[in-house]
């Protein structure tokens, strides 16, 4: 295959986040050609790798093997390096000088600890451009406040939105949190490099991944603010159509979510459904809305939910299976769209990548490189690209501040 | 192209984005470049844009929803049977569409700027033709499979998040591609081909990953549960609701000091977030027992204070009250005609140039006879 000039060729991202949020977002510039250097240390790798690391884990080479970790780390570079040693920030802050953009999600008050926050950086390179990623803003009462992904979703007012009025505010994901602002660190890092293309100028970008979660509660948020009052939840139905929820099929935890949404629809369900020719208008349909779904539901459990979906989506009714991880590994659509990408890696063998959600040719954009081991490309960084000599880098791994086996953590690790 | 009323010498201010869909997709894609102060131009049709119709509605009957999306855009109405005859057509650095909502099939033929086309499935396989929705893009991959209780059925995440999520990642898509331009990376104009479905994929793309590796999800644990740890979720406290994680042993020592429950706290099975959540049966009770006693706003304080990720889950109505929010002007006003109301922020400030702060709606085309004057 010829060489094509990828998008964000030239571009260099230094790459401190961890976890999934933060290394999402350079995913997603990797995957369309910047260059990410992901820094860790070996006693203070990405805890995506494992938040219980132990010593059996390391000798198993655990920290090669997550797949959490692999996926959302692939096309980039890793080095090693103790920022907790002088020399080791030291390094750092001359990579930084080479570099357009540098990305992390520390908790707050670990940089200016490390005497690395946006004022040290700019001293080595002006025109940088900064994007931090806390999960409440870099400023305000809240900012070195902790939270995971589900953190986030539980601070965005989020689950009072969902699911069925009686039950608790209900949580939609384990980190749901983590993949949204992931998405908009990259928008953020892409709208800083704009500016700086056309300007020449760096500056510090500030994300809050709880205020990523308010534009998916818009409607609540909207809700409240033009009426005075909470929006009220209404579980799988809909307060303006019906026939609209979730059905049983055939087999063990099958479903398929059914929606109608005009009169057309609903003539063209009534064909496949013949039950439901007793029912008839809008407001008819609302008020007698556990019947409908009682009739639908008897015509889908004796069905599958592809024969359902392909049944109805071919009369035209908006309707969809409920996949599993099992059938996304199979799922017709995304092998149509080669939406999985194999790629063979050290540890771990071939395993499938998803690739990026946008593409401008018949295939999706290629991912050329698996994830990187724990400080793989120490010798392609720190000695060709800064310039230390095989002596210098062997003396960095007798000091430990470069490697490439993890050490256990002297003390509990940052959790964001 | 610049606008001054718009622009304001924002970060896009050399940049034109058409949008001649309307769908909350490329209304928010749009709505990212019209933040940070690109000219956005949506192309409507008679009876305007879907958004218009979207609820909240104001008192004017207006759609708050339309609103917070379309703030600082202009409105032309569609002239033309195909886009490159309208007057406007020339200016566009990027037009954004939903290829299930042009005006026909052919409209955006023999047009030479870049495109990029939002659509729920992507433009080829098997479901490319297929009905979409919210809904079903959350059921095709995954994420409402792990929702609700476990006799289900699963419950279906409300209003346009997949479409949100979609908006993003196309902006992301098609940011990064004007940038490849400018960076001489890329000389012809891009068709962009953004994927609804792919792009909220970010939610359960470990799904398939960990079934290929034999190791697949649990099936749905209930409200509120989820792999790989315990305690997870959200419980009742004295007053309100309390988001709660724990994931390392330090922060499962740490909470069951907060709640007073020390003698599970060494207990080596619990050093394990997947033992603790095997024995959440156990556990739960005598968790639930003690944050009864609490205000979740004490225990939210005191827990961050120990490092534990806590959080409080605010209602709506309470969301407008969090200082820390408040502080950072997370919401903004949005003004619509007389109306005028508080929307999400931009959720990522650039501090040397930052985003509008709200803004005003056009009205239906009304920036119509400006266009045609100005061409």
């Amino acid at each position: 295959m010829s060489h094509r000039t990828r998008p964000l060729e030239g571009i260099r991202i230094i790459d401190l986040s961890m976890g999934w949020a933060g290394p999402l977002a350079t995913r997603n510039l990797a995957d369309m050609g910047a260059q990410v250097i992901k820094v860790e240390s070996c006693e203070r790798f990405d805890w995506w790798r494992s938040w219980e690391a132990t010593q059996a884990w390391i000798a198993d080479n655990g920290a090669e093997k997550s797949p959490q970790y692999l996926y959302v780390n692939r096309n980039k570079q890793d080095i090693t390096l103790d920022l907790e040693n002088p020399r080791g920030r030291e390094l750092l802050l001359q990579l930084v000088a080479t570099a357009d953009a540098l990305v992390e999600n520390y908790s707050g008050g670990v940089l200016p600890k490390l005497k690395l926050d946006y004022s040290y950086l700019i001293e080595a390179n002006p025109d940088l451009v900064m994007v931090s990623m806390p999960a409440f803003g870099s400023t305000g009462p809240w900012s070195q406040f902790r939270a995971y992904g589900s953190t986030v979703e539980h601070s965005s007012g989020l689950p009072h939105l969902v699911g069925d009025p009686e039950q608790a505010p209900t949580m939609q994901h384990v980190a749901f949190g983590d993949a949204v602002g992931g998405l908009n660190g990259t928008a953020a890092i892409l709208t800083a490099l704009w500016h700086r293309q056309r300007t020449g100028e760096g500056q510090f970008v500030d994300l809050s991944q709880v205020e990523c979660l308010f534009p998916l509660a818009a409607p609540g948020i909207l809700h409240q603010s033009v009426h005075g009052q909470s929006p009220q939840r209404f579980g799988n139905a809909h307060p303006d159509h019906a026939p609209h929820g979730v059905y049983p099929c055939e087999g063990d935890d099958a479903w398929v979510v059914i929606q109608i949404t005009d009169e057309t629809q609903w003539h063209q369900l009534q064909d496949v459904v013949p039950s439901l020719t007793a029912f008839g208008d809008l407001n008819d349909r609302l008020a007698k809305r556990e019947a409908i779904d009682a009739c639908i539901g008897t015509w889908t459990q004796q069905r599958t939910a592809t024969e359902v979906m392909q049944t109805l989506q071919a009369a035209g009714v908006t309707a969809a299976k409920l996949n599993n991880g099992q059938e996304l590994l199979n799922e017709p659509h995304l092998h149509d769209r080669g939406y999985l990408q194999w790629l063979e890696r050290d540890y771990v063998g071939v395993q499938p990548h998803p690739s990026a959600p946008f593409r401008t040719d018949a295939g999706p954009i290629p991912i050329t490189s698996p994830a990187p081991t724990l400080g793989q490309h120490n010798h392609t960084i720190l000695g060709e690209l800064l310039g230390l000599s095989a002596d210098e880098l062997q003396k960095l791994e007798q000091q430990g501040i470069v490697g490439t086996k993890p050490r256990m953590p002297q003390r509990e690790k940052s959790t964001q | 192209m610049t606008d001054s009323a718009n622009a304001n010498a924002g970060v896009f201010q050399d940049l034109t984005v058409v949008d001649v869909s309307g769908s909350v997709a490329t209304s928010y894609a749009s709505k990212l470049f019209a933040d940070y102060g690109a000219l956005v131009i949506n192309v409507e049709p008679r009876d305007g844009f879907d958004t218009r119709r979207l609820k909240p509605l104001l008192p004017s009957g207006d759609s708050a929803m339309h609103g917070y999306l379309h703030a600082n855009k202009h409105s032309v109405l569609a002239s033309c049977t195909q886009f490159h005859e309208e007057p406007l057509a020339h200016t566009a650095d990027l037009v954004i569409f939903d290829p299930d909502r042009l005006p026909n099939a052919d409209y955006l033929l023999n047009i030479d700027t870049n495109t990029c086309a939002v659509s729920w499935y992507g433009l080829t396989g098997r479901y490319s033709n297929y009905k979409g929705s919210d809904a079903t893009v959350h059921a095709l991959t995954g994420l409402m499979r792990g929702i609700g209780t476990v006799a289900g059925p699963p419950v279906i995440p409300p209003g346009y998040q997949a479409q949100m999520i979609g908006g993003i990642s196309a902006f992301n898509g098609a940011l990064g591609h004007l940038l490849a331009q400018r960076l001489g990376n890329l000389t012809a104009p891009f068709q962009l081909d953004a994927s609804i479905m792919e792009a909220n994929m970010c939610f359960t793309d470990l799904g398939p990953i960990n079934a290929y590796n034999e190791n697949p999800l649990p099936p749905r644990m209930g409200i509120n549960r989820f792999p790989p740890t315990y305690p997870l979720g959200i419980w009742p406290c004295k007053d309100g609701w309390l988001g709660v994680t724990n994931l390392t042993p330090g922060q499962w020592q740490a909470f069951c000091q907060l709640l007073g429950m020390e003698h599970y706290a060494d207990i080596e099975l619990f050093q394990s977030s997947v033992s603790r959540l095997e024995s959440s049966d156990i556990l739960e009770p005598e968790i639930l027992q003690a944050l009864a006693q609490h205000s979740a706003e004490d225990l939210f304080y005191r827990g961050q204070a120990m490092r534990i990720p806590l959080a409080r889950v605010p209602t709506m109505e309470e969301l407008f009250r969090v200082d820390q929010y408040v502080t950072r002007n997370a919401f903004s006003q949005v003004h619509s005609g007389d109306d005028a109301f508080a929307a999400p922020s931009t959720p990522f400030r650039l501090f040397a140039t930052p985003p509008h702060f709200g803004g005003s709606v056009a009205a239906l085309g009304a920036h119509t006879t400006q266009w045609r004057s100005r061409l």
